[in-house]
C-alpha cells in the first residue's frame, strides 16, 4: 500500500532532502517518491493514517569513537531522511552484540572487523551468518602502556618501534621477571591481530612471550592505573583517556601497523538484508553521508558533541577530540582515524585478518577462504552509494607484509 | 574449599561461579541455582582477573548474564586457549522463544531464562557441561594435529620459497632458516610464517 497517495506536500519529483537546517549533509535521494519523508512539512496537516510509514531498524552498538557515524547518522536525522527509524542501542560487550545480532535481537550491528569471519567459522560456539554493508573507519586504536613499562624502555620515538619493544620485553625475560600482560578489547578483533603482527614483527611469539588477555573498553584505563594490566590495544577514545589520567602512555597507533587498515564494520544479519534490503539500503546510505560529515574538519566539535551526548557522558571533551584531530598525547598520527574512504567493504583487506587468524591457529583448516569471507559483499554499499550519487573510494594501500621481507632477509 | 552438606541428598554438587554486575539479580539467581543442587563457590562482578578467580574457586561451570560486561573477558579466556576453559552459560531477564532457539541452533551450550523452574535448570545445566567437555576434548586433539601439521607445512613453504629466491638446495634452505631465526631468537615454525605471509 506505499505509493504516492501517502505524500502530504506538494507533488514534486525527488529531490534533496535538507535533514536538518544546522550543517546536515545533504541528501540527495533519487528513488520512489514514497520514500521520501517530507521533514519541512510538519506544518503542514497531515493525518496520522497518511504519514508514510517508517520501518524500525534495531542498530547495535558498543560505546567507542568509531560508532560515530551510527550517532552521527541518527543525530542528523539521516536515517528519518531515508524513511528509516532506527533504534540505536549501546551494548555492554562485544559478546553481548554479537549474540543479539546471531539470535535475532538485534537486525544490525557495528562489529569488529574479524568477528563476521568468527560468525562465519563458528568459532566460540556461536556461528551466523552475516552481510557487511559497510565500513565505519579504518585506523583508530592505540597501544598504550603503563606508565612503568614507558620508563623502563627510556626516551623512545613515537611510533614506538617493534625491536625496541621486544629487546624489553627479552631484557625482562632474562632478569627472570614475569612476562607483560596486553589487553585486547577481544579474542577475535583488528587489535588483536594487528598487535600480534607488530610483536611478531619485533620477533616476539604473543602467545609465549608476553600474556595476552582481553578487557571490555570502558575499563582499559582503570586497570593500566591499578597495575593489573601493563598495556593495552584499544579503540579510542579509552586510548586518550588513560594518558589523560596520566595512567599510560600512548606508544603507537594501529595505524602506525597497518595505515588505514580497516576498522569496524556495519553488519547485517543476512536473513534481515534478504527479506528487506530496501531498509538494509536506506541505512546504509544514511552511514556513508554520515561519514562524509564526519571527515569534515569543520563539523569535528559538533561529532565531539554528539559522543560526548551519547556515548562518554563522563569523559572531557579534549579526549573525545583527539582521535578527530588525529592526534595521540597532542602529537598528530601518520594514519588518523578517518570515515568516508572505509565505507566500501573490501574482501581483499578482510582477507589479511583471515591469515592472521590462520597464523594464530583461530580458524580451523576446514574453514575455506570463500566461506570466511563471504560476509564481505559490495552490493549494498554500491545500491546505497548510487543513491547519494558517491564515487568509488579511492583504493587503499596493500596491507603490510613486504617491509618485513626486506628486514628479514637484509638484516 | 569445601562444597558444603548437600553431598549426601545423592546428586553432586556442581560448583557454579556467577559472573554478575547487578547484586540484585545476582542474588535472585544464586538463589534460583542453589535450589537445583549447585553451588554458587563465588558471585564476581567486573573482577580483576575472572581467570584466577576461576581456578582459585575451583567452579565447574560459569553462569553469566547475557547483558554483563564481563563477557568479552569470558570469551578471551576460551579463545585465547588461555589457562582452563569452563562452559558458560548464559542467562537472559528474557527472551523471545524463537531467539532462545536460534541460540541454542547457533551452539550456545546453554541459555537459561531468568524464571525458569529449578528443577528444569539443573538438568539443562548438566547438558550444557557434558557438551561443552566433549567440544573441549575434540577441539584440544584437534589443535595438536593442526599444529603440528601447520607449523610442518610452513616451514615447508618458507623452504621452497628460499630455494627459488636463492636457488638453494633443500639442506641450505633450512640451513639458512634456521640461521635466520636463531639470529632473531625465533622458533623455526614462526620464522617461517613470517616469510611465507610477506611473500
Amino acid at each position: 500500500m506505499r505509493n504516492g497517495v501517502h505524500r502530504t506536500g506538494p507533488e514534486r519529483g525527488p529531490r534533496p532532502i535538507h535533514p536538518r537546517s544546522n550543517g546536515g549533509p545533504h541528501l540527495a535521494l533519487p528513488g520512489p517518491e514514497d520514500r521520501l519523508v517530507p521533514l519541512d512539512a510538519d506544518d503542514a496537516p497531515r493525518p496520522t493514517l497518511r504519514r508514510p510509514v517508517l520501518r524500525t531498524l534495531r542498530l547495535g552498538f558498543v560505546p567507542l569513537t568509531d560508532a560515530a557515524p551510527l550517532l552521527a547518522a541518527q543525530e542528523l536525522g539521516l536515517f528519518d531522511a531515508v524513511g528509516l527509524r532506527v533504534t540505536l542501542s549501546a551494548e555492554p560487550s562485544w559478546a553481548a552484540l554479537r549474540d543479539k545480532l546471531a539470535f535475532g535481537a538485534l537486525d544490525a550491528a557495528h562489529l569488529l572487523g574479524p568477528m563476521p569471519i568468527a560468525l562465519a567459522a563458528g568459532l566460540t560456539g556461536v556461528r551466523a551468518q552475516v552481510t557487511i554493508a559497510a565500513g565505519l573507519g579504518a585506523n583508530g586504536n592505540t597501544v598504550t602502556l603503563s606508565n612503568r613499562l614507558a620508563q623502563d624502555l627510556g626516551r623512545f620515538p613515537s611510533p614506538l618501534a617493534a625491536a625496541s619493544f621486544a629487546a624489553l620485553v627479552r631484557r625482562r625475560a632474562a632478569a627472570g621477571r614475569p612476562p607483560l600482560t596486553i589487553a585486547v578489547v577481544f579474542p577475535f578483533s583488528s587489535h588483536s591481530y594487528l598487535l600480534r603482527y607488530w610483536l611478531a614483527k619485533g620477533g616476539l611469539d604473543p602467545d609465549r612471550d608476553l600474556r595476552l588477555t582481553v578487557v571490555p573498553p570502558p575499563m582499559v584505563a582503570q586497570r593500566l592505573a591499578e597495575g593489573e594490566i601493563d598495556g593495552f590495544c584499544a579503540g579510542e577514545p579509552w586510548g586518550s583517556h588513560a594518558a589523560a589520567l596520566g595512567a599510560g602512555r600512548i606508544a603507537l597507533s594501529s595505524g602506525d601497523i597497518w595505515p588505514n587498515h580497516p576498522e569496524k564494520v556495519l553488519a547485517f544479519d543476512t536473513a534481515y538484508a534478504t527479506r528487506d534490503p530496501e531498509s538494509a539500503t536506506a541505512c546504509t546510505a544514511a552511514v556513508i553521508a554520515a561519514a562524509r560529515w564526519l571527515d569534515e574538519p569543520a563539523n569535528q566539535a559538533e561529532a565531539v558533541n554528539i559522543l560526548r551526548r551519547r556515548a562518554f557522558p563522563k569523559l572531557d571533551r579534549t579526549e573525545i577530540a583527539a582521535a578527530f584531530e588525529g592526534t595521540a598525547e597532542g602529537l598528530p598520527l601518520d594514519a588518523p582515524l578517518r570515515f568516508h574512504n572505509a565505507t566500501l567493504p573490501r574482501r581483499e583487506q578482510a582477507a589479511w585478518f583471515l591469515r592472521q587468524m590462520r597464523r594464530w591457529g583461530h580458524v580451523p583448516a576446514a574453514v575455506s577462504d570463500s566461506l570466511a569471507l563471504a560476509p564481505w559483499r559490495q552490493e549494498i554499499w554500491r545500491a546505497a552509494a548510487a543513491r547519494l550519487h558517491e564515487a568509488e573510494p579511492p583504493a587503499p594501500p596493500p596491507p603490510p607484509s613486504s617491509p618485513l621481507t626486506d628486514s628479514l632477509e637484509h638484516a | 574449599m569445601l562444597v558444603g552438606d548437600r553431598i549426601d541428598r545423592g546428586a553432586r554438587v556442581l560448583r557454579v561461579l556467577l559472573v554478575d554486575s547487578d547484586p540484585e539479580r545476582a542474588a535472585a539467581v544464586e538463589a534460583g541455582l542453589s535450589a537445583t543442587g549447585c553451588t554458587v563457590v563465588a558471585i564476581a562482578s567486573g573482577t580483576r582477573d575472572l581467570t584466577r578467580h576461576v581456578r582459585d574457586t575451583g567452579a565447574e561451570v560459569i553462569v553469566c548474564g547475557l547483558d554483563d560486561p564481563s563477557r568479552d573477558e569470558l570469551e578471551g579466556m576460551d579463545a585465547l586457549h588461555r589457562d582452563e576453559p569452563r562452559p558458560v552459560i548464559l542467562f537472559a531477564e528474557k527472551a523471545e522463544p524463537e531467539q532462545i532457539e536460534a541460540a541454542l541452533a547457533a551452539g550456545v551450550s546453554a541459555y537459561v531464562v531468568e524464571g525458569m523452574a529449578p528443577a528444569r535448570m539443573r538438568p539443562v545445566i548438566e547438558v550444557a557441561i557434558r557438551r561443552f567437555r566433549a567440544h573441549q576434548a575434540l577441539r584440544e586433539e584437534l589443535a595438536t594435529a593442526r599444529r603440528d601439521l601447520d607449523e610442518r607445512k610452513l616451514v615447508d613453504r618458507a623452504k621452497a620459497l628460499l630455494m627459488s629466491r636463492h636457488r638453494l638446495t633443500e639442506p641450505d634452505a633450512y640451513k639458512r632458516l634456521r640461521r635466520m631465526a636463531m639470529d632473531r631468537g625465533l622458533r623455526i615454525p614462526i620464522l617461517a610464517a613470517l616469510l611465507v605471509d610477506a611473500d
